[in-house]
């Protein structure tokens, strides 16, 4: 790493905490590092490097002055310049408010609770301009989050559309989150017998089934949705330039360009069903290089479609 | 003799001189006043260059102006440009920007950044709530979009003049929504899908209507997306599909209840963008049909044909 990369959040911490120590005198140390992220030991380092600032002529009065009592306790003096923080910058102006926004549009959230004037406040008085965040509200959201918060185990009506089925499952829904657009579970699936997510939107029903479960067994990430499995099977695909949006939307394991501007790349594909939806959508874009039993599949599925549309065809003529 | 003074005890010292300084001074007296610049001419410019570069990189409104007869540049930060205000935040309230900060992932660490300068971070884990990845393009978006500056940008190759009336974001993407000066009309545009650079032009260039709602112009169905001749599509879709359909299709989908079937439901929808629609409805496999009109439903039997087909 170069010291630059190495200089930048270390000053941006002393900047912070520097204001801090000195509206709030007398703080324990454990609580300053708890606060600003860091261990004891390197607050006494950023501390020592405290007292090494100072303005001209530096004579002894000129330096910011730490003192700390047998307790632990901590007080900064004579550091009028750094008596409040940094402006937030662009970027940390919107990250507080859109992690803020997108919270409170939550359903369930407060309208009007601290969140709410947190927020009008800091619009306020950094004159910050208003966003608007909709993370959506599937119909059976509420009922998923109850049974979450209650440990309830319900029974689902669900859509599997990798597997193209309606399926019925009890589930011991753990945690509910929103990412890539949609909002998901993730729970113990009785049926399958393993964790599983599911997409809210695609869940037709909950029944509560009057049992309760023990939270804990599973972990989920919410960073990735679909993580691929050892198991899964890799399918190589050629995209032509129109269909290189795919490369981008979906987790690829590998990504060669070509001269002519097409792509292959290879996914990681769990469910026959939807590599076959990916495929009827792309159509001449896409053609699948291997495995060679799927090179017909975008094919066949079209073929079932087509049947579909020659039988109403013949019921109509 | 006491150890060179570590490169952050530098800048940490520029910055006390900068903001305590009453007029704007020179490098040459910087350098020689600030422990820790090297001695030589090319060597302490480098260095200093640097420290600037530093400090503008973490948002410190470092001035250049003219001083004496004008033929020397001097620095200085003014106090009331670099402190942050004081929000008049209570406990309750800091805490609730704190658990925000920890339940929305953003894919950047702006947040906890701005915590630190609230006066520090959350006490405990939250558990993630929700991930809205922010593109790199859209604090610039927020600032062009804050100090009224219309701005270029390329979206999907195309070079667009904007004036950014809002923000937005519905279904996890984040949409700058605004005047598009070229095409004289409002317009929303992906974030993510703004490639390189945004330029910004200068402050106070326009005025938004008052009542904008950004969110009105963002439109995530793609099949209303287009320029297409408006036409009203009628599909016949296998009744377990239904819901799902509708869920996908949003509110100005109908269900025609004049025709019932055993087993599948009609539904109506207004569609702009027939190459995005056909995408949706190929997404229900042999579960959806296209009734009507004939050559929507033509479209999609002879994209259906080509894929029977295979590639020539």
């Amino acid at each position: 790493m170069s010291p630059r990369a190495l200089a930048g959040p270390e000053i941006q911490r002393i900047l912070a905490l520097v204001p801090w120590i000195i509206a709030h005198p007398h703080s324990s140390k454990q609580e300053i590092a708890l606060r600003f992220g860091i261990s004891v030991d390197q607050l006494d380092d950023d501390l020592a490097l405290v007292l090494m600032i100072g303005v001209p002529p530096y004579s002894p009065g000129d330096y910011l002055d730490v003192e700390e009592d047998e307790a632990g306790h901590v007080t900064i003096h004579l550091a009028d310049y750094f008596q409040r923080a940094l402006r937030l910058t662009p970027a940390e102006g919107l990250a507080l408010l859109a992690a803020g926004r997108a919270l409170l549009a939550v359903p369930g959230s407060d309208p009007t609770g601290p969140l709410a004037t947190a927020l009008s406040k800091l619009e306020e008085a950094l004159e910050l301009p208003g966003l608007v965040v909709d993370v959506g509200e599937p119909t059976q959201l509420e009922a998923i989050r109850n049974a979450v918060a209650g440990h309830d185990r319900v029974e689902i009506e669900y859509w599997s559309a990798g597997r193209d089925e309606l399926t019925t499952r009890r589930i011991d829904p753990e945690v509910v989150f929103f990412a890539t657009g949609e909002w998901y579970v993730g729970a113990y699936c009785h049926r399958a017998r393993d964790e599983r997510m599911f997409r809210v939107d695609r869940i037709r029903s909950v029944t509560d089934t009057g049992e309760t479960f023990e939270p804990g067994a599973t972990e989920f990430e919410t960073r990735d949705v679909y993580t691929p499995r050892a198991d899964d099977t890799r399918v190589t695909l050629e995209l032509a330039p129109a269909a290189a949006w795919v490369a981008e939307s979906h987790p690829t394991e590998a990504v060669t360009e070509r001269a002519d501007g097409s792509l292959e790349i290879v996914l990681a594909v769990s469910e026959r069903a939807w590599l076959e939806r990916l495929l009827l959508r792309l159509g001449p874009d896409a053609l699948v290089v291997a495995p060679t039993e799927f090179a017909t599949l975008a094919a066949d599925a079209a073929k079932r479609a087509l049947g579909r549309y020659r039988e109403s065809d013949l019921g109509r003529a | 003799m006491p150890d060179a003074p570590s490169r952050v005890e530098r800048v940490l010292n520029l910055l006390a001189l900068l903001l305590d300084t009453r007029r704007a001074i020179t490098r040459e007296e910087i350098v020689h006043d600030v422990a820790g610049y090297p001695s030589q001419i090319t060597a302490y410019r480098r260095a200093f260059e640097r420290d600037k570069e530093t400090l503008r990189g973490m948002g410190v409104p470092l001035r250049t102006e003219p001083i004496g007869d004008g033929s020397e540049l001097g620095y200085r930060v003014r106090p009331e440009d670099y402190y942050l205000p004081d929000l008049g935040l209570d406990a309750e309230e800091s805490a609730a920007l704190r658990v925000a900060v920890s339940a929305v992932s953003l894919g950047s660490h702006a947040g906890e950044g701005a915590l630190l300068k609230l006066g520090g971070l959350a006490d405990e884990a939250v558990a993630p709530i929700a991930s809205l990845p922010i593109a790199p393009a859209l604090a610039m978006l927020f600032e062009a979009f804050r100090a009224h500056a219309v701005v270029r940008f390329t979206h999907r190759d195309r070079v667009r003049t904007v004036e950014p009336w809002g923000l937005s974001s519905k279904r996890g993407h984040w949409y700058v929504v605004g005047f598009d000066r070229d095409r004289d009309a409002v317009r929303a545009f992906r974030a993510d899908r703004i490639d390189g650079d945004v330029e910004v032009g200068e402050a106070d260039s326009f005025e938004a209507p008052a009542d904008f709602r950004p969110d009105d112009h963002v439109e995530s169905r793609a099949w209303l997306l287009g320029d297409d001749p408006a036409v009203r599509v009628r599909l016949r879709v296998d009744a377990d599909y239904a819901d799902a359909m509708l869920a996908e299709l949003g509110s100005d989908a109908t269900v025609d209840d004049t025709d019932v079937r055993e087993g599948s439901t009609v539904i109506e929808v207004a569609v702009t963008n027939r190459a995005a629609f056909r995408s949706f409805v190929l997404g229900f496999l042999d579960h959806a049909e296209v009734l009507e009109p004939a050559e929507v439903r033509a479209d999609v039997v002879h994209w259906l044909e080509r894929a029977v087909a295979g590639r020539p």
